[in-house]
């Protein structure tokens, strides 16, 4: 008793100091609750002492992938709902699953990020001074993803990838504290090339468009890596275009004069649109078969079905995959009835990267970041929309089948969105490269 | 890469594409030498006009309507843009209005996708100019080969303007010496009134026929407005003539590179303009007359 | 007020910075913000300098703001360099050596063209990090990793990481910026820049290398951007792409717009405002897409509604409360009725002997100062001026006269070096000057007043004619950046002289648009004065003047032409003959005639050519 009054005596005495300092005070207070095991770290425990969790989504709104980032935006809504209002298809997830999240309602913060990493690593900072968000997310390019995983490494708070293709997200510029759930350029090109040997035989002549950045070069080097050394196909020419190009002519023309049988477009985006409208309009379509190895979500709605026909391409999810998979049509249905149109696969990677988290995050018992990562890291099996799926602990990627599809003729299409038919799930496990083969080390947990 | 059939055909995109810079720049100059203002939102106009005839066609099914369409209202645009900032500024810094329209584009490539969202347009091509047509040494999109002649059309039919109505002859004056056409008695205001909804509907215009080829989406004249800053600048600000030849050689200058480098197209672009400038500081068909 | 306390504007900075963190940590600001808005400020600080002291708009900062960014992120991350600070200075080294290339190029042209080629250049930079030098740069995946500073002084271990401790570094690395720029804009120099804003026609004419200071405004603000650009990648802890896209340079131009320029503090102002738009119009208004339609809106209406920015509205809002416009445009309206009355004394006076100029008067009076021989002028098929020879004798005033259209100020032109005659020669003081810079030529001695007013409009009357004293003291180009101008010996007297001589002494804190007309012609013949000239030109001095004001010009004239040459062309032919010792009568391009105002006066070819027959009129007068 004695003891405990001179102690808090010494205690009283310090708390008025503290209290001075107004923003030191208010910083240390909190962290005297939890034990000494687990120091603040990033926006934990600030970030989820209160009743809800916020999360952070940095998407573009404005600039060439705003339909992309509307689309992913839509599918991280839907599942935030889900959290908060305790849905089924949230359920299958997250079996303990009630309302919200460890008890705490979950809350999505948006700025848009115009694609440009920047204005998204400038959003991501801001929500983490400001509102302490425990989760970050947002990316319809891998530069806007690299930027942000080393942003949530150094942060200290988790980032999960939106749409990104390029290996290097979970290969170079892995972190420990990223994690991506989609299909990238390795696992697009080891699932699509194979298919396109079976239906085109081997020796054929290919021509490449490729965007002229990190992304465009490594899904090129994987795809025809793939074709030339499984199947002797050769590339008679490979069209390197600038971000943004909007007159493709001096590139098909080239293409035109190269001999080339098949047409691969690695072009993202608008590029994609609009290269691929051009090839059309320069006859080079249907005459040469198109692949896109990286489907872009809306392409067929704006490209227009008569020019997707017969197109080959890989992608993470189409909605019509809802016939087979349950998940999916639970998702679709939900989706449907919320926004008016089915979802592209960018909303299905929002949500599907969204269950994965909040699972976890149930499983671990707490928002503790290494906690999180290390329950993550056990790489146990977990649902998805088409199937059972795990990540890899060496490098985060999710091991996840692709998609490959085949563009319907419009006759057969059943509804305005039929854009595809779905030929093949190839799975996960047999596309992956080995863990360091794209030069992933991941960071420390603290 | 390089043969002869190849060649040819990068020289007839590089055509193609400096005839319609060359009409796109000719709006953007005539404005700059007649009014001294230079219009940032001249890329956001491109966009309109292409967004104007985009809902006219999609309510009437028909192109040349479109095109119409397209052009009066980007001019209608422009006069109003004209009457109600764009005078206010006259007796302000150069710098005023620079940053003023510069707002204005911003504003209006924004209310587009506030309306039409991000999602792409496109505008199918006339009927009778769809598909491919055989050269001999190229096959090439019949519309692209019509595009050619359309833009010329259009560029001919400016030149009539510019050189045989009695206005042509004031924005000439104007642009050759803008104080004594001051003191002409002529009504200066509603010259600059028309002048810039000509130069608005020249970009307007070349936004509706170019929407078949390159489909709409809000951002469209963002990179159109930088080459055509080029190509005003290698012709010679306030030069028709000079946008007509600035366009051309714009164009060439990225077909022909791409043939070899995609990549350096248009850092060769750039090159030729800091060529100009070393060798002939006013462009090469420009004057000193207006800075 | 800020005259009588030489630091106050350093001390109030001061003082600000140390209060931010307190004042805006508690209204919740987040100290990234803040940061991010010291990033931008000190960017601004040489775009201000640039265009609002210097008067070049360039749209193409975002050149130099990413590769002093890149540079440094590069040595940092993959070099391993090991410090940021030095870092940060070689980046900006590094962008100030790439702005002063740059600007060899962007500064053969000026105004709009400037604009436009920046433009341009700058898209080049974009793609050259995005391909060329997407090895080093990252390409669009930039630089990640960029550390932040920290410093072992002595057992003091110092780490600026994030949050209000990088916000330390940040407003040091601000501080230290807006110190110089201070020391730069209240320079020489930056009386200069400022000149060049104003009237850079002028500001060469006075004797100034306007190219040579343009260039240093540029390299000034590229510096600024490549160390702003530094900072960048470190607040972040990764150099992003963006940095280098037309994006950033927009940003820029329009934060400045928004703050107000020609005060170094209105980019700052005009960051906090846009990024605190940005973030409220995103997160607190549920706009959606469309808060940058609103933002666009917003800044439209800013530049229509207000001149200066938010700084220039709100100093605009301050003079209307107080009423101290209207009681100083009520001392203008005062002061300008006073001098008639006080001009005549005051320009009889031999006061006007004081400033000499630079060639004291020679001591043979038949030395020639001034010859040029067989001068034509050609533009395309007209002939202004053919094959004109023409002298002047050291201490002569020689008057000019002549027929509109007789080509007597393009012949002035050629003599100052401003035109380049089409053939013939000049020969100043024993050199030949024929086709030298006109700034060259001034440096010389030889300079000219002009028939339409050629002033520095915004500027004072004072700072008007220091800017040509200038000059005069410190030859064509110097860069004494740091400087300040009560450093330099003789300026103010120069400068208090001058205005003794054209007797605007009540009037030197007066701007020249308030003045009344005749002072501005007093001023303009100031301006060629201050630069002391040893043969000074004047075109029509007595313009657009009233018969009383006449008079007095005339008696000002004459003082000023005690111990100097002065060739003076003018209309009235009264106040010419009582002035000049020789007259000159120019005639379609050609010299007709040279004598005394009395030989002139009856030579009958003046009389038929020049007065049309209108014989007896001279005779009377």
């Amino acid at each position: 008793m004695k003891d405990h009054d001179l102690f808090s005596g010494g205690i009283s005495r310090r708390t008025m100091l503290l209290a001075t300092g107004a923003a030191a005070g208010a910083s240390l207070l909190p962290s005297f609750a939890f034990a000494e095991d687990q120091p603040p770290l990033g926006t934990w425990p600030a970030g989820s002492s209160g009743d809800s969790v916020s999360i952070g989504v940095a998407v573009p709104r404005t600039g060439t992938y705003a339909v992309q980032g509307e689309d992913e935006l839509k599918g991280w809504e839907l599942a935030v709902e889900h959290m908060n209002t305790g849905h089924d298809l949230m359920k299958q997830f997250v079996p303990s699953l009630t309302k919200g999240l460890l008890g705490k309602e979950v809350k999505l913060l948006v700025a848009d990020s115009a694609a440009k990493p920047n204005d998204a690593v400038q959003a991501e900072q801001r929500f983490i001074a400001d509102n302490k968000i425990v989760l970050m997310t947002g990316s319809t390019s891998s530069a806007v993803a690299v930027a942000l995983n080393h942003l949530a490494d150094r942060e200290k708070v988790l980032y999960l990838a939106g749409i990104s293709g390029s290996n290097d997200t979970t290969g170079k510029d892995c972190v420990r504290y990223g994690f991506r759930q989609n299909f990238f350029g390795q696992t697009a090109a080891a699932a699509i090339g194979p298919v396109l040997v079976k239906a085109f035989g081997k020796n054929r002549k290919a021509a490449f468009m490729t965007p002229d950045y990190t992304y465009g070069h490594t899904v090129t080097k994987s795809v025809n890596d793939y074709l030339t050394q499984n199947a002797g196909w050769t590339q008679v020419t490979d069209q390197v275009s600038p971000l943004g190009t909007q007159d493709f002519s001096q590139y098909l023309t080239n293409i035109a004069n190269s001999g080339a049988e098949f047409l691969i477009n690695v072009n993202w985006g608008r590029d994609a649109v609009l290269s691929t409208q051009q090839a059309k309009q320069f006859g080079l379509l249907p005459t040469m078969n198109l692949v896109i190895p990286y489907q872009i979500p809306f392409l067929s709605k704006e490209v227009g079905a008569d020019v997707m026909e017969g197109v080959y391409a890989a992608t993470d999810f189409w909605w019509t995959q809802e016939d087979q998979y349950p998940l999916a049509k639970m998702f679709v249905e939900a989706f449907f009835k919320k926004y008016g149109y089915r979802p592209e696969w960018g909303a299905e990677n929002s949500y599907v990267s969204f269950a994965h988290w909040a699972r976890v995050v149930t499983e671990a018992g707490t928002f503790y970041p290494p906690d999180v990562i290390k329950t993550w890291e056990k790489g146990e099996t977990m649902p998805s929309l088409l199937g059972d799926v795990h990540y890899r602990p060496e490098d985060h990627q999710c091991v996840r089948p692709v998609v490959i599809v085949r563009g319907k003729k419009p006759s057969d299409m059943k509804n305005d969105e039929d854009f595809w038919e779905v030929l093949e799930v190839v799975p996960g496990e047999g596309l992956m490269q080995a863990p360091d083969a794209f030069g992933c080390q991941l960071g420390s947990y603290t | 890469m390089v043969n002869w059939a190849n060649f040819l055909s990068q020289m007839f995109n590089g055509l193609v594409l400096g005839a319609l810079l060359a009409l796109i720049s000719s709006g953007l100059t005539i404005i700059y030498g007649t009014l001294g203002v230079l219009n940032l939102a001249h890329g956001a106009m491109f966009m309109l006009g292409g967004y104007a005839g985009y809902v006219a066609f999609s309510y009437t099914g028909s192109f040349p309507l479109a095109v119409v369409v397209g052009t009066l209202f980007v001019m209608l645009v422009g006069v109003l843009m004209e009457r109600g900032i764009i005078r206010y500024f006259y007796n302000r810094p150069a710098e005023d209005q620079i940053l003023v329209t510069f707002g204005l584009g911003i504003v209006f490539v924004e209310a587009v996708r506030f309306f039409f969202g991000s999602l792409s347009k496109s505008v199918p091509p006339p009927p009778g100019l769809v598909g491919i047509t055989n050269l001999g040494f190229m096959v090439y999109p019949t519309y692209r080969l019509a595009l050619f002649g359309i833009v010329a059309v259009a560029l001919l039919v400016l030149y009539l303007v510019l050189y045989r109505t009695k206005l042509g002859m004031i924005v000439r004056a104007g642009i050759e010496d803008p104080v004594m056409v001051g003191s002409l008695g002529i009504n200066v205001y509603r010259v600059f009134m028309l002048v810039f909804g000509i130069g608005a509907a020249a970009a307007g215009f070349a936004g509706i026929v170019n929407a078949p080829v390159v489909s709409l989406a809000p951002d469209v004249g963002e990179p159109i407005l930088v080459q055509t800053f080029v190509v005003v600048v290698i012709g010679g600000v306030g030069s028709f003539p000079g946008a007509v030849l600035g366009g051309l050689i714009a164009g060439e200058i990225i077909s022909i590179t791409s043939m070899f480098n995609p990549g350096y197209a248009y850092v060769m672009l750039f090159v030729a303009m800091t060529l100009v400038l070393v060798l002939r500081p006013y462009g090469l068909l420009g004057s000193a007359s207006r800075e | 007020m800020l005259r009588h306390h030489p630091f106050l504007v350093e001390l109030l900075t001061l003082v600000g910075l140390v209060l931010a963190p307190f004042v805006l940590g508690w209204i919740g600001a987040s100290p990234d913000t803040v940061n991010r808005v010291l990033v931008w400020g000190l960017f601004g600080i040489g775009f201000d300098i640039l265009f609002g002291f210097t008067g070049l708009l360039s749209f193409g900062q975002s050149a130099f703001f990413g590769t002093g960014g890149f540079f440094a992120a590069y040595i940092l991350t993959r070099l391993g360099f090991p410090s940021v600070v030095l870092a940060l200075v070689l980046g900006m080294v590094v962008a100030a050596v790439v702005g002063y290339l740059i600007g060899l190029i962007a500064l053969r042209r000026t105004g709009i063209y400037f604009a436009m080629i920046t433009v341009a250049i700058a898209e080049v930079f974009y793609f050259v990090e995005f391909n060329p030098l997407a090895e080093w740069t990252g390409g669009e995946n930039g630089l990640p990793g960029v550390p932040t500073p920290h410093f072992h002084l002595g057992s003091l271990d110092l780490d600026f990481s994030t949050g209000w401790s990088l916000y330390q570094f940040f407003a040091v690395c601000y501080f230290i910026g807006i110190v110089v720029a201070l020391r730069i804009v209240r320079s020489p120099v930056g009386a200069i820049f400022r000149a060049i804003r104003e009237n850079p026609l002028r500001a060469s004419a006075v004797g100034h290398n306007i190219h040579g200071y343009k260039l240093t405004a540029f390299v000034v603000a590229a510096a600024y951007a490549g160390f702003a650009g530094g900072m960048l990648g470190v607040l972040q802890a990764f150099m992003p792409p963006d940095a280098f896209t037309f994006g950033t340079s927009g940003q820029l131009v329009m934060q400045a717009a928004i703050g107000g320029t020609g005060t170094l503090f209105g980019p700052l102002l005009g960051a906090a405002v846009w990024l605190f738009l940005q973030d409220f119009l995103q997160s607190s208004t549920g706009l959606g897409a469309a808060w940058k339609l609103v933002l666009g809106i917003i800044f439209v209406v800013l530049v229509c509604g207000l001149r200066r920015g938010l700084i220039g509205g709100l100093d605009d809002l301050w003079g209307l409360l107080t009423g101290c416009k209207a009681k100083r445009a009520a001392a203008a309206a005062q002061a300008a009725a006073a001098p008639p009355a006080a001009a005549v004394p005051v320009a009889t006076t031999p006061a006007a002997v004081a400033a000499t100029p630079r060639a004291p008067a020679p001591q043979e009076p038949a030395g020639i100062i001034l010859e040029a021989s067989g001068l034509s002028k050609r533009y395309g098929g007209i002939v202004a001026n053919s094959d004109i020879d023409f002298s002047v004798r050291q201490g002569e005033l020689r008057g000019i006269i002549g027929p509109n259209g007789a080509g007597k100020s393009t012949f002035f032109k050629m003599l100052t070096c401003e035109v380049k005659p089409s053939s013939g020669k000049i020969v100043f003081d024993g050199r030949d000057i024929t086709g030298m810079a006109v700034a060259d030529v001034c440096q010389l001695g030889l300079t000219k007043s002009y028939q339409i007013n050629q002033l520095f409009n915004r500027l004072t009357v004072r700072e008007n004619l220091t800017i040509a004293a200038l000059a005069a003291l410190r030859g064509r180009f110097r860069l004494d950046l740091f400087r300040s101008l009560k450093r330099i010996p003789g300026l103010t007297e120069q400068v208090d002289h001058t205005l003794e001589l054209v007797n605007l002494t009540q009037r030197p804190d007066t701007p020249v648009a308030e003045l009344a007309y005749g002072e501005k012609r007093r001023l303009e013949v100031g301006l060629a004065l201050a630069t002391r000239p040893s043969l000074l030109l004047l075109d029509e001095p007595l313009a657009g003047m009233s018969p009383t004001e006449r008079a007095e010009t005339v008696q000002l004239l004459k003082s000023i032409g005690q111990g100097r040459t002065l060739v003076v062309i003018d209309h009235d032919m009264d106040s010419l003959f009582e002035l000049a010792g020789q007259v000159t009568v120019l005639q379609e391009g050609k010299v007709l005639v040279e004598g005394t105002p009395e030989q002139i006066k009856s030579n009958t070819l003046v009389q038929d050519a020049y007065l049309g027959g209108v014989h007896g009129t001279l005779a009377h007068a």
